[in-house]
């Protein structure tokens, strides 16, 4: 279970990207974000292929790591192509059936397939995947309490007063904390009921039900157990939301940060222009 | 306290191997950036009806080992040979259920896997899962329940409701119940009491004696299964740097701290001895702590003896003080310590 899900850990290489502020990545992801909504052609889609490879490249993880962040969502990727192919044009949020000219069409029984229905629905699946690559990216180069600490720091202007930043940022990290400590707890579940003859590899689907009992009730019984643990030692030590705190790591916003948000906040712009323009 | 009478070397060595592993590596995740080697080059082999001790430091490699027996993992490298199944790296995936039936594992902290609402059902989950009717899973149930030493009224009860010990048992009953012919456990004492520690070693020795299964079992303290082990294994960083008896895990003592085990109180105990009454390293490391006194005892007569050439009530007050010292001895370790001063007065005269 875990080496399929690769997404959502940081992978260390000390390149120029994981030096960058959370701050920066974050906003910089969210730009990117609008800019793939915003975006609705090839030319676009061309740009922040690009740019997103320029990144992926100057943080030192291997292309084929990337790729095995899609994996896992191959299927959703799959259903989204044949989606959009079946749905057919026009009835989209991409409308690509008036700007692309009409190249060739073909009709199978009651289906018919033209260029631009393909063209849209190759459309929507590299957008996704450009943006599963890009989330990839902000998790490969920034620690979660990195990532947390981020979420704070942007969401303390929003809140002046009160602790809503802190408490957000409190529950976002523990969340975190969470899921590769439950997904372990399953997966060790998963095999001790495997030991005890019910192998996931080895049932019929009707067992396959049976067993995901099996493996619920011990997970959240232990998610609970966790859950009761970790609060009592919390206050054990002291924690108390709102209190003063300082930071080991303190976030620091350098030149490098500025230049990258400004980069990524031209993506949105340019998208929305060109989309006045056409 | 445990009076499981010993099979002689000789006879253990002819007996068949249920478990051989030739070269064995272990990759976890294996071409991804997180790989990371947890076992280096294995080569294990271990006869079939032999308890077996498997000690080493945290991430040395232990639990991965059990996983690797039990087919839930496949090895990255070598040959696992396990009862009449072979497992090699980049195999098809077999069905491996047939191997699961004959080979148990308790993973550490057992209890955290009940799930049923009662402890019978849990019991039956094994055995069902195995093919068994469900006649033949109450009685499984009743059964291993029985072998754990629990009383056959929590049957009913739910599991979340019994004390902590009682989980504990119930859930290696439930890897009992389907009757394996080897049983793995992962730390089974842990967090246990010395009560319910001694308890679940001394049951484990009666199902490897009286039933024949063999055990493997993972342990933290070398010491609580000194008594009734047949051979041990010492994992170090991936690699299997011992295995032997008890008398060679002796003899390399000094070596168990750099393996990252804490050298068991026994053969701490031992060496001390030896060390001042070299006659004693002749002899086998006796298993339990009677036993170690009275020979420690009947050395330190010898060279009292010795030392005041008063040979003619030798045999009389020898075999008299050692039967005292034998009544005195409970299980605890110190025993032999009693006699230090007297020793040491020796020493010195």
């Amino acid at each position: 279970m875990r080496d399929k899900l690769i997404i959502g850990r940081m992978i260390p290489t000390g390149s120029r990207v994981h030096g960058l502020d959370p701050r920066s990545k974050i906003t910089a992801m969210l730009l990117f974000t609008a800019a793939l909504i915003l975006s609705n052609g090839w030319p676009q889609l061309a740009a922040l292929t690009i740019l997103s490879i320029l990144v992926l490249t100057a943080t030192k993880i291997p292309a084929k790591t990337y790729l095995r962040a899609l994996r896992p969502l191959r299927w959703l990727m799959l259903f989204v192509f044949l989606f959009q192919l079946i749905a057919g044009a026009g009835n989209g949020t991409v409308n690509l059936a008036a700007a692309d000219p009409l190249l060739w069409s073909g009709t199978w029984g009651p289906f018919t397939l033209t260029s631009a229905v393909l063209s849209s629905a190759l459309l929507a699946v590299s957008r996704m995947a450009l943006l599963i690559v890009f989330t990839a990216m902000l998790t490969f180069t920034t620690t979660p309490s990195m990532l947390s600490r981020g979420v704070e720091g942007m969401l303390k202007p929003l809140s002046r007063k009160g602790t809503g930043a802190e408490r957000f940022s409190l529950m976002m990290r523990l969340a975190l904390r969470f899921i590769p400590a439950l997904l372990e707890e399953a997966q060790t579940i998963l095999k001790a009921q495997a030991a005890r003859g019910a192998d996931y590899e080895e049932m019929k689907l009707k067992e396959k039900a049976r067993l995901l009992l099996s493996l619920l009730v011990p997970v959240t019984v232990g998610a609970f157990r966790r859950a009761e643990e970790l609060t009592t030692s919390l206050e054990a030590r002291g924690y108390r939301i709102g209190a003063p705190r300082t930071a080991y790591r303190q976030l620091i916003w350098r030149s490098a940060d500025t230049w990258f948000t400004l980069l990524f906040a031209l993506l949105p712009v340019g998208a929305l222009l060109m989309r006045l323009t056409v | 306290m445990i009076g499981w009478t010993r099979r002689n070397a000789g006879d253990q060595s002819n007996s068949e191997a249920v478990i051989q592993l030739t070269n064995v590596d272990y990759t976890y995740q294996a071409g991804s950036p997180f790989a990371a080697t947890a076992l280096h080059d294995i080569n294990i082999r271990i006869r079939k009806g032999t308890l077996v001790g498997i000690a080493g430091g945290t991430g040395s490699g232990k639990s991965t080992l059990l996983q690797l027996l039990n087919g839930l993992l496949l090895p990255t490298g070598g040959a696992v040979k396990v009862l009449d199944h072979t497992l090699l790296p980049n195999m098809q995936k077999p069905r491996l259920n047939a191997l699961r039936r004959r080979i148990g594992l308790s993973f550490q902290f057992p209890e955290q896997h009940l799930f049923e609402d009662t402890v019978e059902k849990d019991l039956m989950f094994g055995p069902m899962n195995f093919g068994s009717s469900r006649k033949e899973a109450q009685s499984k149930a009743v059964e291993a329940l029985k072998s754990m030493g629990l009383d056959e009224a929590l049957l009913k009860r739910h599991p979340l409701t019994l004390s902590g010990g009682q989980m504990r048992k119930v859930a290696i009953a439930s890897v009992l119940a389907a009757g394996p012919e080897i049983v793995m456990l992962d730390e089974p004492t842990a967090t246990l009491d010395s009560a319910a520690r001694r308890e679940l070693i001394a049951l484990l020795a009666r199902l490897c004696r009286e039933e024949g299964r063999t055990i493997l079992m993972v342990t933290h303290r070398i010491e609580e299964l000194m008594e009734v082990a047949d051979e041990w294994i010492v994992m170090h960083e991936g690699r299997a740097v011992f295995q032997g008896d008890a008398d060679e895990l002796a003899d390399r003592s000094e070596e168990l701290d750099h393996w990252g085990v804490a050298v068991p109180e026994q053969l701490r105990c031992w060496a001390e001895w030896t060390a001042r009454l070299p006659q004693l390293a002749a002899l086998p490391l006796p298993r339990t702590a009677e036993d170690m006194a009275r020979r420690i005892e009947e050395a330190v007569h010898g060279f009292e003896k010795c030392e005041s050439t008063n040979i003619a009530s030798k045999e009389g007050s020898q075999q008299e003080s050692a039967q005292e010292l034998n009544d005195q001895a409970d299980s605890s370790m110190d025993a032999p310590y009693r006699h230090e001063k007297e020793v040491s007065a020796c020493v010195t005269s």
